[in-house]
């Protein structure tokens, strides 16, 4: 039997697999892709961009404490997690700002309604049923058949409500061979019009994800290693003239209650997968990089002190990363709280100072020119009072 | 004289496709045989009566709130906590984490396998494909964690028991439900001038310690917009607010948490679960609609109820859903009329009301109008290939795939039951996927995929459908076909 990449790339030839090159200089506001990776499970912030230039960090962090040797310096504060070089890359080639001691409006610790507050974009947890990026694409001028995609097999809630979005996910079942499919197609054009037309547009998307590569993911049972193979598929869609402009991935593994390493470790690995999979997206995107911006959130931070496991737990204020051509970067944004005990937040973590949704409507209004009454009200409800971080991206 | 056409039609239109044999059996009185499934009554399912019962879910996730609330507490109090106890914090973590998970995603997993077993087995697939769509009208959805455990009790002890019987009570039943008190946050809802809001620690502590505040219009906004009248039956917020307010102190039995963890886990039903707490309940008349409900204490709310479910612009939503579940995406006005009228002057009996349904021409008029959701066309195939039994765990992952996985619906609004939200590229492809692989773990060199699909579809099945499975290269590609074909996908 041949498997899907084989199956499709023959079914529907080269016009699927072919994409236009987007020209510099002429892009107008459809030419803009925004890709939101979210880490489920709270991301050590502390770890992954360790403040390590603050007089409290080596005592307070212990065993976890990363040295300088570990890290790739940002300025005087900051450091990336030396796991992460292809991000320093593209801090230096002015395409990342990291952002630190931010949170949205929750400030309990439990993931499921931590990850509810960070994707319905409401103030509270199960506020609503549908997510702020899907409220954003709603605002937009409706210009292709799917706003958005989510590259999972249900759309997940920050990609849920109104505007019409597709899903793409690595499928757990076994290929369905060339033959069964072509005798299918023949039946549907000659029985089912409804069902042929759905079945050549299920064929024309996993062309556009199986030439990265994905075909090999099928059956991988690799979890979240697959990343850098979905971040692949998500450029596609997102290069895809007629595909969606916005995407959304998950990534997790990063609930780092034991053992979770300093320099090298679990969360040294997965920073590693994260490195790589948003590296993996640029260069698919190629020149369309340039326009693009990339929101790489999690639910809440994690304590700011190790537990007696080498671990952390639940805490508050997390990192956060922009990415993407688009950006003015280069920089890190931050409001440092510090770290001594007076400077956390219930003696425990670090203290939010930034929230994530000023930042994400920094992006929604400046990059997908989402209005800003939209962004106020249905995006993020009653919101007016954040306002969006300015200057995020390139004039 | 048999119908086999119309045996075939009732059969994927009302139940979830015929097993084996089965068709021919209904052919003598298809519409009869529809009919005879409408009675109140009907024995639980093996499989759904061996579930554990929602006291039992409750405590379960109660001793999984507290400790979480262990874990994710004070960090003074936590670590004081650990060291009196001589555990560690790290320990307790991951404790919970297997706790959730082995009481939990364990527990969903077991209820879906009864559920697909009672529907892949049933002699009364109308009746089942009626508890999936009542269940689905008053949706409880693990998706929300406080929720979590209880989708199952809830589908067992408030829709079941009431899908052939009155309207009315299947609503008392839903909103008096732990599982719809929680998933709706009724639980947490709290008179502004009640004596719980004048003297807060008269508020009943949440298994997580803390006491509710305020009022919470979650389940009397549901009631009104999901439940029973429909986003435009006419209602407006200040009718919100009254309901809200006429439904504080709706909640579940859980006085004393520490005492309930170290009970026996009884036989109780849910719907037995719940508890009036009148320190909790807003005092005084409230207005509704129009009307003046001046009861005191739980009569308000079930005059209330009693009331939204006499409207008529309840019968004309109970209607149009119906309609659109069994007839099309786009009800016909002229069968919803019909059916809206039935529920009214029947005071809405639900076997009334579906008599109508069945009654419906357009109901036998128009032939694979529906494309079946990801559930019931595994239920189909499962039924057509006269599986017997399910090994644990099974169908959970290739739902979900297909986009449903049971109890899970996103919101509460429950499943979309229109053919835009199913027959989508990646959804579709997930089925073929399906198909092809349950077709392969059936195919024998002496199964013969035309006699299964003359067996589940009749006449119905199109010669195009016949001649692909002819002339497949092999009993799996031939059964994969028939499993793919749209006469097996839609109804």
């Amino acid at each position: 039997m041949l498997n899907r990449r084989h199956l499709l790339a023959g079914a529907t030839g080269a016009a699927a697999l072919s994409f236009p090159v987007f020209a510099f200089g002429q892009a107008h506001s459809t030419d803009k892709r925004l890709l939101v990776i979210i880490l489920r499970g709270a991301l050590d912030g502390l770890a992954a961009l360790p403040p390590i230039g603050d007089p409290n960090y080596a005592n307070l962090r212990g065993g976890l404490a990363l040295q300088r040797a570990d890290v790739l310096p940002l300025d005087s504060t900051f450091a990336l997690h030396k796991s992460l070089p292809k991000l320093k890359a593209m801090y230096d080639a002015r395409e990342l700002i990291p952002i630190h001691a931010a949170a949205t409006g929750y400030r309990d610790r439990s993931h499921f309604d931590g990850q509810n507050v960070l994707e319905s974009g409401a103030a509270t947890p199960f506020a609503r049923n549908n997510g702020w990026l899907n409220a954003a694409l709603g605002a937009l001028p409706q210009s292709r058949p799917d706003m958005g995609v989510a590259l999972s097999e249900q759309a997940p809630l920050v990609l849920r409500g109104a505007a019409h979005v597709a899903t793409w996910s690595p499928s757990v079942l076994p290929d369905v061979s060339n033959d069964t499919v072509q005798r299918l197609l023949a039946l549907y054009d000659a029985r089912d019009p409804q069902l042929a037309s759905v079945l050549h547009a299920a064929m024309g998307a996993n062309a556009v994800a199986m030439d990265s590569g994905a075909g090999s993911m099928n059956n991988a049972g690799g979890g979240y290693r697959q990343i850098a193979s979905l971040a692949q598929v998500a450029a596609r869609f997102l290069k895809d003239p007629s595909g969606p402009i916005a995407a959304v991935m998950d990534m997790g593994g990063w609930d780092t209650h034991a053992n979770q390493g300093a320099a090298q470790g679990a969360l040294a690995r997965n920073l590693g997968l994260l490195d790589d999979g948003v590296d993996a997206f640029r260069t698919e995107m190629g020149p369309a990089w340039a326009n693009t911006a990339v929101i790489v959130v999690t639910e809440f931070g994690r304590t700011a002190a190790p537990n007696g496991a080498g671990g952390t737990d639940h805490g508050t204020a997390a990192a956060a990363l922009l990415a993407g051509g688009a950006l003015r970067g280069g920089r890190v944004l931050a409001d440092w709280p510090g770290l001594s005990s007076a400077a956390l937040y219930q003696n425990r973590d670090l203290k939010p100072t930034i929230d994530i949704r000023a930042v994400i409507k920094g992006v929604l209004a400046d990059h997908m020119r989402v209005p800003n009454a939209a962004l106020d009200s249905i995006v993020f409800p009653d919101s007016a009072s954040i306002r969006p971080v300015q200057s995020l991206l390139r004039a | 004289m048999p119908d086999m056409t119309a045996a075939a039609l009732a059969a994927h239109r009302f139940g979830f496709g015929p097993r084996p044999g089965e068709l021919r059996a209904i052919a003598d009185d298809p519409r009869g045989w529809v009919k005879s499934q409408l009675a109140p009554t009907q024995a639980l399912p093996a499989a759904i009566a061996a579930l554990p019962p929602a006291e039992d879910d409750l405590l379960a996730f109660g001793r999984w709130l507290v400790q979480r609330r262990l874990n994710n507490g004070n960090a003074q109090q936590l670590e004081q906590r650990a060291a009196r106890q001589g555990v560690s914090q790290q320990l307790q973590m991951l404790t919970t984490e297997q706790d959730f998970i082995q009481n939990f995603r364990q527990r969903v997993s077991n209820a879906v396998g009864a559920r697909l077993e009672a529907a892949m087995l049933t002699d009364a697939p109308v009746h089942e494909r009626l508890v999936h769509f009542w269940s689905n009208h008053f949706t409880v959805s693990t998706v929300k964690p406080a929720a979590i455990a209880l989708p199952p009790s809830f589908e067992k002890d408030a829709v079941r028991p009431h899908v052939g019987g009155r309207f009315a009570d299947m609503l008392l039943a839903s909103s008096k439900h732990p599982g719809m008190l929680i998933y709706l946050d009724n639980w947490l809802s709290i008179g502004p001038h009640s004596l719980a809001a004048r003297y807060p620690e008269r508020a009943r502590r949440l298994p997580g310690g803390q006491r509710p505040t305020g009022i919470n219009e979650n389940l009397g906004r549901e009631i009104m917009e999901l439940h029973t009248l429909g986003v435009h039956g006419g209602y407006t917020q200040a009718d919100v607010q009254a309901l809200a307010a006429i439904l504080t102190g709706w909640t579940y039995q859980r006085a004393n948490l520490r005492m309930l963890l170290n009970q026996d886990v009884g036989a109780r039903n849910g719907e037995q679960l719940f508890e009036f707490d009148a320190a909790a309940h807003e005092p005084g008349a409230q207005t509704l609609l129009g009307r003046t409900y001046a009861q005191d204490g739980v009569d308000q709310g079930e005059a209330a109820l009693r009331d939204l479910a006499a409207r008529p612009a309840c019968a004309h939503f109970i209607a149009t859903k119906l309609c659109r579940h069994y007839i099309d995406d786009q009800p016909p006005p002229a069968a919803v009329e019909r059916v809206a009228r039935a529920f009214a002057r029947s005071d809405g009996d639900l076997r009334v009301t579906m008599e109508a349904v069945v009654d419906s021409p357009e109901a036998w008029a128009t032939p694979f109008a529906k494309f079946k959701q990801p559930e019931e066309y595994a239920i189909t195939l499962l039924r057509a290939a006269n599986v017997q039994t399910l090994p644990p765990n099974a169908g959970v992952g290739a739902l979900m795939a297909m986009g449903q996985r049971p109890y899970a619906a996103p919101g509460p609004d429950g499943w979309a039951d229109i053919s835009d939200a199913w027959l989508t590229a990646d959804l579709v492809w997930k089925r073929l996927e399906f198909a092809q692989r349950f077709a392969e773990r059936l195919a024998r060199a002496d199964i013969d995929p035309i006699s299964i699909g003359e067996a589940s579809l009749g006449p119905r099945m199109s010669d195009e459908t016949r001649t692909a499975v002819q002339r497949a290269e092999s009993p799996a590609q031939g059964l994969a076909i028939l499993f793919a074909a749209p006469e097996i996908q839609r109804r």
